[in-house]
């Protein structure tokens, strides 16, 4: 088991920068996910930690040793690659033993570790099948497997469950979840799927154009995004934006904006003082923006918005509802689906002042960090 | 997923009636010398020189004359022989010097691969009527002319651009991800080749030893030219080519036959290998 140190990694393909001077620390026994939007340099990332990428500039220190030029073979390091990449022409036995056999490692110890990991990750039966001849399900815990076995001191997973229908992805986190509570190995996972990321990891590395862009615990990372790009891309649906500019009147502090003026909460409105005529960009999660029937249940910080329905999206549970307030500003929000909510209708909804975002448009970074 | 048995579409009952003429056409073209020349070497003299009447579909009285003759020569037992070593030396030559071609070629990023590709191609640019005299002439200079080295060293030559291309096309087909895999699991360069690459590679392989071993059995020109002096002893073709105008006819198409058997046990016997959708299962 090891720690997993990057300092100011950096990786060039030709011209272009894939990954921009990267810090990372990941801590020994934590399960940390890599997540951006694709062509972000996450797996490339992954691949530097396995040996299969040089590292151009900076260090990677794993359990306190430098490994920069260490060859992915003498890397103590398991990786589960997106395509599961199966031995075909082996039988799950013979792939899952594969590693131990390179490392020489007697009979006896192989029966019991095929055992251990058979039994752990449900492939009792199928030692002697054929990767095609098993299901995607199979073939992912087989992956797994062969990892596993091998007791690496970090395991690396690239979107290992990708190629997953949606049930089977549920299973999968589970799965996860239970491995990395079991085997207590370091792992570090990449991912583009929020969820997946947002449900298993300890701590998320949000990446964008080859750099962190936040480094914190999934509930940090939903709650108080520090700039623009993980409020974008923390959360589903997406974030509503407003322009607008900080008023510190008599008649009201807070946020002027299309949608009205946004009252923050009590502490942070002290501070908006100071930054009277600052512009800003709001950001609101259709979660914070409620519908109530009772007007006496709002909060004083509580900003009401008059509305036309224009979309209506059933997602199961609630409706995703779109509507355009009289300016033209267009605002997405939640409701639940015993409400009655038809298009053309005018309806009146609240922002939540207290989870209100307040980002500068030209740094894209919260205010208020 | 990939599955394993590609999809079946049905065809309208017009398509049908072309497809299946189409069939039946193909396997007449194929079959039918196959069936003459076999009919050739069990017939009698009477059903090949009939005196003007039409030759018969079946010989009126079928004989094993022509093989018994075949068998009873010495001679021909040691051609047979000869043909067998220089059809097995040259796949297994040319398969020791075209694999590891191919998969340098096939999966690594060179300088000048191209230019290698095209030199390798070069040879099957001309005819071999045309490439034979320099390189009989250089073969004589080394001392290789009339050996059974210099016969196997010319048919690998003919044989090693087919190798090393097919061998292109079966390693790179392997999935990058497969190779990378193994390394990381601890395995060397070595390692990765035995037990990875060449064992998914072997399909595309044993095509192309099918190939080749067609290609050095059947081969004349250049054994005729190597072993000008003793040729009509040598490899099969060249015995056939002494007897081209012995009478009967039949005993040409004994010949004939015995020359086509070993190429299809061989075939049988590699076509095992050829297992098709190998990598299935990998990736994905």
């Amino acid at each position: 088991m090891a720690d997993v140190i990057l300092r100011s990694l950096s990786k060039k393909f030709g011209n272009s920068t894939i990954i921009d001077n990267l810090d990372l620390s990941v801590r020994d026994g934590e399960f940390v996910t890599l997540l951006g939007p694709s062509g972000c340099g996450k797996t490339t990332l992954l691949r530097m930690i396995a040996g299969l990428e040089s590292i151009d500039s900076g260090e990677l220190l794993i359990g306190g040793k430098r490994y920069n030029a260490i060859p992915a073979q003498k890397r103590r390091i398991a990786m589960v690659f997106q395509s599961y990449a199966l031995f075909p022409h082996m039988t799950v036995r013979r792939n899952i033993l594969f590693g131990l056999q390179l490392n020489g490692v007697s009979q006896l110890k192989m029966q019991q570790k095929l055992k251990w990991v058979t039994g752990f990750l449900h492939l009792k039966g199928l030692e002697d099948r054929l990767p095609r001849e098993i299901s995607g399900g199979q073939r992912q815990r087989v992956a797994l497997a062969r990892a596993l076995v091998l007791d690496p001191d970090v395991l690396l997973l690239d979107e290992p469950l990708s190629n997953l229908d949606a049930a089977l992805r549920e299973t999968a986190i589970e799965e996860l979840k239970r491995i990395h509570r079991h085997v207590g190995k370091t792992i570090i996972y990449v991912t583009h799927n929020q969820v997946e990321a947002m449900s298993m990891s300890e701590r998320i590395a949000l990446i964008n154009n080859g750099r962190t862009v936040q480094y914190d615990s999934p509930t940090a990372l939903y709650d108080s995004p520090s700039n623009i790009f993980t409020a974008e891309f923390i959360g589903s649906p997406q974030i509503n934006f407003f322009d607008g500019v900080i008023q510190a009147e008599e008649d009201g502090l807070g946020v002027m904006t299309d949608i009205g003026l946004l009252k923050l909460d009590k502490e942070r409105n002290s501070r908006l003082k100071d930054l009277a005529g600052k512009k800003v960009k709001a950001g609101i999660r259709p979660q914070s923006v409620y519908f109530s029937k009772h007007s006496d249940s709002r909060r004083h910080t509580d900003t009401v918005i008059e509305l036309t329905v224009e979309l209506v999206e059933n997602l199961g549970d609630k409706y995703l509802v779109i509507g355009r307030n009289i300016t033209g500003a267009v605002v997405r929000f939640l409701i639940v689906r015993d409400e009655e909510v038809i298009p053309e209708r005018k309806m009146k909804v609240f922002v939540d002042g207290r989870k209100v975002h307040l980002f500068d448009p030209t740094t894209s970074l919260n205010i208020f960090n | 997923m990939i599955s394993a048995t590609p999809k079946r579409i049905p065809m309208t009952s017009g398509k049908k009636v072309i497809w299946t003429t189409g069939i039946i056409l193909a396997v007449l073209i194929v079959t039918v010398p196959v069936y003459l020349l076999v009919k050739y070497s069990i017939s009698d003299i009477k059903s090949i020189n009939t005196g003007g009447k039409p030759i018969p579909w079946w010989p009126f009285e079928p004989t094993m004359q022509a093989f018994l003759y075949l068998f009873r020569d010495h001679h021909f037992y040691q051609v047979l022989l000869n043909s067998v070593i220089v059809a097995f030396s040259t796949v297994v030559l040319s398969l020791i010097l075209g694999v590891p071609a191919a998969y340098i070629l096939g999966r690594y990023k060179i300088p000048g691969r191209k230019l290698l590709l095209l030199g390798i191609i070069s040879v099957r640019l001309f005819p071999d009527i045309a490439s034979v005299i320099p390189v009989v002439e250089f073969f004589i200079h080394i001392g290789a002319h009339q050996t059974y080295w210099g016969v196997i060293l010319a048919h690998t030559l003919l044989a090693l651009p087919y190798v090393i291309f097919i061998g292109i096309g079966a390693f790179e087909s392997i999935p990058a991800d497969l190779e990378q895999q193994a390394w990381v699991m601890g395995a060397g360069t070595g390692q990765t080749f035995f037990r990875i690459l060449l064992p998914l590679a072997t399909p595309g392989l044993a095509a192309a030893a099918i190939y080749t071993f067609l290609l050095s059995w059947d081969e004349f020109i250049f054994a005729y030219f190597l072993m000008l002096g003793n040729q009509e002893i040598f490899t099969l073709t060249l015995y056939l080519n002494g007897i081209k105008y012995a009478e009967p006819q039949n005993l040409l198409a004994a010949i004939s036959v015995c020359l086509s058997v070993p190429v299809i046990i061989f075939s049988l016997m590699v076509q095992r290998y050829m297992i098709a959708g190998i990598s299935t299962g990998s990736v994905k």
